[in-house]
């Protein structure tokens, strides 16, 4: 075997979205087809007095008009806190919030019909920074009425094993700095849009721009309460999601619910400034990071003391605030350990998970205090991060069970390449290098909603025909998942390719799947999908091996045909299938996934979990302009982790846009504010780098095989955007003297530390 | 409203429009033609770039009442005979796409630009794609694509 | 749904009569991307398009060593590319690549840069979010939002064009319905937010842009976060001619230009840094902080004298 596992596969939709033909949801048309518009609060914190929809109802071609009201039970992604609702219903909570909407005839009718919507408002105090949630407020002030002790505080996560702040304080050496990082946005280029069509049978069917159909599945079934089995969700052709198509938004039910009004297909599609709004991004996030090492530099404890801004709502902000601090305990060995994370609620559009979910603004903190104990003990920080390293087939001190780990080659990898040893500390001022790791989970090991079932089921069909078709709920969303499913059954059935075909994320079709989040899919559907092929290698090697009286265990696949390897067997494929469809014709297996029982007994012991871990070691190179502080990132190194790469383009494809993504929060995105109003909610304010600002990338991919993975593979979509701030970070460091601990690191803010003097 | 005659992808269609219909309502919204992509709406992003008399433009800044008696090319018209075009044919085969939202904008900016430029440098082509806003891939793979592309052009 | 007229009038003079006969509620169109902008955020809402495209006279380029004549519907991209331009005007080539992306710049004039729309954070907003802040005094509302109730609109100027042109000492023609004039192009700019650009009479149309200035050296630098498509935070270009005379103009910090014009030897380097920031009004209304930018002026200033002496 290894035919097409491990070689660079081009994607099999590829051809499609060369010639414009892929269809993305927006580009679906349905006949007496409705648009929606919405009307948003321009308060970012009020009580709503009142609701008059009776002009906008009159205009010409309104269909329908909703409100808060109309779909009033509240939801979220993480089913223990379920605090938003489709619309606003007695209060406004940030700038941007859908207080109404409207079905219009064409989209310029609904737009001016939204407009028409008239909503009195009383204002009442906004929190527009975490420092103003966290103190009392009175108890008809706060942003949500669940929150305890007056305050606006959603969530505390914390752990501590072997009293972290006394091994700090006993340390021989120790640093405590304070960071503060900027909210950033996934910016997918292709904006959030829903088409919703009630049927005939009053079933429903909702085309959406997900990464999670099941989620949305679940909770339109629940805001809608329509029974599961009369929703359809399907995820067409998708623009990229990082985490910012996650969650089921309100955009969703409220077209469904419009398509239930109207009995017509209703279409929403959100503009860019919408998306913007809708936000869920990474959390702004500021944190003290306090680590000691001793005389060797062997990192002697860790503890951190983080707040996180979650704006208006949950999202999966419980799963952040764990995150944030879980997910510190590697790729160092760290014995004693501590954090307590804060999110807060704001009067801003909401937070949520986003590419390295929680774990990126520690992992800056982490591997920026880390450079700064290297230089105090002495030590070259590569040689520093070196030593500290966690093992394989070990455990961290909170019980994340490590398993593969190829941290030590990824970092060698890059520090040759990079000419290190060479270079760094001795480049002219103004340029520089630096170095930082990562790691990060293969799918969470618990699923957010908890039942027996497991993580994935995929089914695998051979017909009469000879093809297959891979039956899975899994999203693809530009990552490639749908490739990868082709693959492994191109792989376990020794046939071509394109016998192989997909039907996905569709939950009348496709079997559950949690989604594409938490960077699962690789392993868990990968192995779920290998499962059902190999059953369908076995029904067929049990039918030929019967009627041709061969062993069946001595049957081999492979080059289209089916084969022993004495020649006393020598099938074509369809000759083969022919004998395994006698007397049943097609037929499907199934398989599965579900993560071995893993982690601590302690409270907050599975945030964290995960089946394997990717690791990564990246070495930056910036260049520094004294006059106006300008960052010039000239190129990165990286090297990761993903235990076996099934398809190396897509790996490299990905560790390619981490860097871009990371490089992006680190030198020029930021959601920025003015009273709570979004003030940079284009793309021409919101920086994202473009050709002439993106590094040379050195790109190597590490495999370490790990024993449970799918042909030995983990993750590779979120792992590699964790070392790539901080690396920069530290580049700058070495580059002119300054350790900069504000995201984004904007030439103003250069400029202030350089006349500060640097050489902390 | 104005008739205008449109060239687009080699037929001709008339069509009423307002002085401030953009290219690309024309496009997608009356004629169906989705392969041009509305990414941001407002000239920052070039997945609704399309060709005009042979000139790459943004069509969701273009009044479709500019283009009267134009030609229009759109990604719906790259490639002859069912046959790719090299950039197609090598943002496909080489990684040079991973969402594909962006993917039609790319195209209508790169293939102008390499019959301008048929030797033209990685820096050469890091600029003409300056505009092409992409989340997913880094540009790294689109790059090296359009590059490649540039060589299977050379040689024929 | 709009009921505006479009017109594609084939002869400068076609268009200016149409001016003329629609003299509250036209613009003149030439590559429309800025307007376009505008447009879609409900800034603007006009009712009379006059498209320049079809008028070939506009689209004249003549360079002789010493001098220069464009037509305002000239392209960036053309500008960018044109050989003469690189060798006798670099700093113009330069400037005219430092704006947008390649694409736009193809569509984008020179006429177009010369008027494109100041800017402001507060202003360059979405006609939802402007109604949530209370609008502001350019667009429907009583005070200035940055200054917190000045009644003062400081909106910037943010061409790349202008200042490289202001210091190659260009001039502008304008024609009107009563005849054709001539003004420096520094004439053109209006240090106030609302009024931007001096009223051109009757129908007026900017034609042409002419220079004849043969800078010996020259300096341009643009500041932005990224290497395109970024407005400018701050624009500095400055020449000095054979006869020693230094002209500085800087743009981006202030409602208009701003340009200084002396002797080389009859100035000090604190001196010109002085007169430049004296006539910047620069206010907190661009997405790179006011004290920055401001430092940014004497870097750039600095940078550019260091260069030249």
């Amino acid at each position: 075997m290894g035919r097409v596992i491990g070689k660079p596969t081009p994607l099999i939709d590829a051809v499609q979205k060369v010639t414009g033909k892929a269809m993305y949801t927006d580009d679906f048309k349905f006949p007496n087809m409705v648009y929606v518009g919405l009307h948003r609060s321009p308060h970012a914190h009020a009580k709503i007095m009142s609701i008059d929809t009776s002009v906008a109802a009159a205009h010409p071609g309104i269909k329908a008009v909703i409100t808060g009201k109309d779909i009033p039970i509240a939801f979220g992604v993480l089913p223990i806190s379920p605090d938003e609702t489709a619309m606003a219903v007695d209060k406004v909570r940030y700038v941007g919030e859908i207080v109404a909407a409207v079905a219009g005839e064409t989209p310029e009718a609904a737009r001016a019909g939204a407009d028409l919507i008239r909503v009195s408002y009383k204002p009442i105090k906004n929190f527009i920074t975490p420092d103003e949630s966290l103190v009392e407020c009175s108890e008809d002030e706060k942003i949500h009425q669940h929150t305890k002790n007056s305050k606006n505080i959603h969530k505390i996560a914390d752990l501590s094993f072997n009293d972290p702040k006394d091994g700090i304080a006993s340390s021989s050496f120790t640093r405590s700095v304070d960071f503060k990082f900027a909210g950033v946005t996934h910016a997918f280029t292709e904006p959030h849009s829903t088409i919703a069509v009630w049927n005939g049978d009053e079933s429903l069917l909702v085309i959406t721009a997900t990464q999670v159909p099941h989620y949305l599945h679940r909770t339109l079934s629940k805001v809608l309460d329509i029974p599961l089995h009369k929703i359809q969700v399907k995820k067409p052709a998708l623009g990229g999601g990082f985490g910012g198509k996650s969650d089921p938004f309100p955009h969703e039910m409220i077209a469904s619910k419009l398509a239930i009004l109207t009995n017509r297909p209703v279409k929403c599609t959100l503009t860019r400034e919408e998306v913007f709004l809708t936000n869920h991004g990474r959390h702004p996030t500021e944190m003290t990071m306090s680590v000691g090492c001793d005389v060797a530099g062997k990192i002697t404890a860790l503890d951190t003391d983080i707040v996180i801004d979650g704006g208006a709502y949950g999202s999966f902000g419980v799963v952040t605030s764990y995150y944030n601090g879980v997910l510190l305990q590697g790729p160092y060995k760290i014995d004693r350990f501590g954090f307590i994370t804060r999110r807060v609620y704001t009067n801003k559009p909401q937070s949520g998970a986003m590419r390295g979910h929680g774990a990126v603004n520690p992992r800056y903190a982490v591997e920026v205090v880390l450079d700064m104990l290297a230089h105090d003990v002495g030590m070259d920080p590569c040689d520093f991060r070196q030593q500290n390293f966690l093992s394989e087939n070990t455990k961290t001190v909170g019980e994340l069970r490590i398993t593969s780990n190829g941290i030590r080659e990824c970092l060698e990898t890059v520090r040759r390449k990079s000419g290190w040893d060479d270079r760094y500390g001795k480049l002219p001022n103004g340029h520089g290098l630096g170095v930082a790791c990562g790691f990060f989970i293969s799918g969470s090991a618990l699923p957010i909603i908890w039942n027996r079932y497991p993580q994935t089921v995929v089914h695998a069909k051979l017909d009469f025909d000879g093809r297959i078709v891979m039956f899975s709920g899994a999203s693809d969303i530009g990552q490639g998942s749908d490739t990868m499913l082709v693959q492994i059954a191109a792989e376990e059935l020794g046939i071509s390719m394109s016998r192989v075909q997909v039907e996905v994320a569709d939950t009348k079709l496709t079997p559950v799947d949690l989604g594409s989040y938490s960077s699962r899919v690789t392993f868990m559907v990968g192995n779920a999908a290998k499962q059902a092929v190999d059953k369908i290698r076995h029904q067929i090697a049990a039918s030929v091996g019967n009627e041709k009286s061969v062993p069946r265990e001595a049957i081999q696949f492979a080059d289209e045909r089916v084969f022993t390897d004495d020649g006393k067997l020598n099938l074509t494929w369809d000759e083969a299938v022919d004998i395994a469809m006698a007397g049943r014709g097609a037929f499907v297996e199934s398989g599965f996934y579900i993560s071995p029982k893993l982690g601590g007994k302690f409270k907050g012991s599975g945030a964290g979990l995960s089946p394997a871990y990717s690791f990564g070691a990246f070495i930056a190179e910036v260049k520094v302009d004294p006059m106006t502080g300008q960052v010039s990132v000239i190129k990165v190194w990286s090297a990761h982790d993903c235990g076996k790469a099934l398809n190396p383009l897509s790996v490299e494809g990905q560790i390619e846009g981490s860097i871009h993504m990371g490089l992006g929060q680190v030198v020029s995105e930021d959601m920025r504010y003015h009273n709570g109003r979004l003030l940079n909610a284009n793309f021409w304010d919101y920086r994202i780098p473009m050709t002439l600002d993106t590094p040379e990338m050195d790109v190597t991919i590490i495999e370490s095989n790990d024993g449970e993975g799918p042909y030995g593979a983990k993750e590779a979509g979120e792992g590699p955007i964790h070392p790539v701030l901080p690396a920069i970070g530290n580049a700058i460091y070495d580059a002119v003297g300054i350790r900069m601990t504000e995201l984004p690191i904007t030439p103003d803010k250069v400029l202030t530390e350089l006349r500060k003097g640097g050489q902390q | 409203m104005q008739k205008v005659k449109l060239h687009i992808n080699g037929f001709t269609r008339t069509l009423l429009v307002n002085a401030h219909e953009t290219l690309l309502d024309t496009l997608r919204e009356r004629l169906n033609l989705t392969g041009t992509k509305r990414g941001c709406d407002q000239g920052s992003c070039g997945s609704c770039t399309v060709l005009l008399d042979g000139t790459p433009v943004l069509s969701c800044i273009t009044p479709t009442i500019r283009c009267d008696g134009r030609k229009i090319l759109t990604i719906e018209g790259i490639g002859v005979n069912g046959h790719l075009h090299p950039v197609q044919e090598r943002l496909a085969s080489d990684g040079g796409l991973q969402c594909g939202f962006c993917t039609p904008g790319v195209v209508m900016t790169a293939v102008p630009f390499l019959q301008e430029n048929p030797d033209a440098t990685d820096d050469d082509i890091k600029e003409a794609l300056s505009g092409n806003l992409c989340r997913c891939t880094g540009y790294k793979k689109i790059i090296e694509a359009v590059r490649h592309a540039a060589e299977d052009l050379r040689h024929g | 749904m709009s009921t505006s007229s479009y017109f594609l009038p084939g002869t400068i003079d076609e268009a200016v009569s149409l001016a003329k006969a629609h003299p509250n509620d036209h613009v003149f169109y030439a590559g429309g991307t800025d307007i376009q902008l505008h447009v879609k955020q409900r800034l603007i809402k006009p009712n009379t398009i006059i498209d320049l495209t079809a008028i070939e006279s506009l689209k004249s380029v003549s360079i002789q060593k010493k001098n220069m004549k464009l037509g305002t519907m000239v392209t960036l991209d053309q500008i960018v590319k044109n050989p003469d331009i690189q060798k006798f005007y670099p700093i113009l080539a330069e400037a005219a690549k430092s704006i947008a992306t390649p694409v736009i710049r193809k569509s984008a004039t020179l006429g177009g840069n010369l008027k494109v729309s100041n800017r402001c954070s507060f202003y360059n907003q979405s006609f939802d979010w402007r109604q949530s802040v209370g609008s502001c005094l350019k667009d429907t509302g009583d005070i200035c939002q940055v200054t917190g109730g000045l009644n003062h609109c400081y909106s910037r100027n943010v061409s790349d064009l202008v200042p490289a042109l202001i210091a190659l000492n260009a001039r502008i023609m304008v024609q009107t319905s009563t005849g054709i004039n001539e003004m420096p192009l520094i004439d053109l700019y209006v240090p106030d937010g609302l009024i931007v650009h001096t009223p051109l009479g009757v129908g007026g149309i900017i034609t042409e842009i002419f220079t004849s200035d043969e800078p010996s050296k020259w300096w341009f630098k643009k500041l932005r976060l990224r290497k395109s498509l970024d407005f400018t935070s701050l624009t500095v270009a400055a020449t000095v001619n054979k006869k020693d005379v230094l002209r500085v103009c800087v743009n981006g910090v202030s409602m208009a230009p701003v340009l200084v014009e002396t002797g080389i030897n009859d100035v000090t380097l604190e001196g010109l840094i002085l007169q430049v920031k004296r006539a910047c009004k620069t206010v907190d209304n661009d997405y790179m902080p006011l004290k920055y930018r401001r430092e940014m002026i004497s870097a750039f200033i600095t940078d550019c004298w260091n260069t030249f002496h």
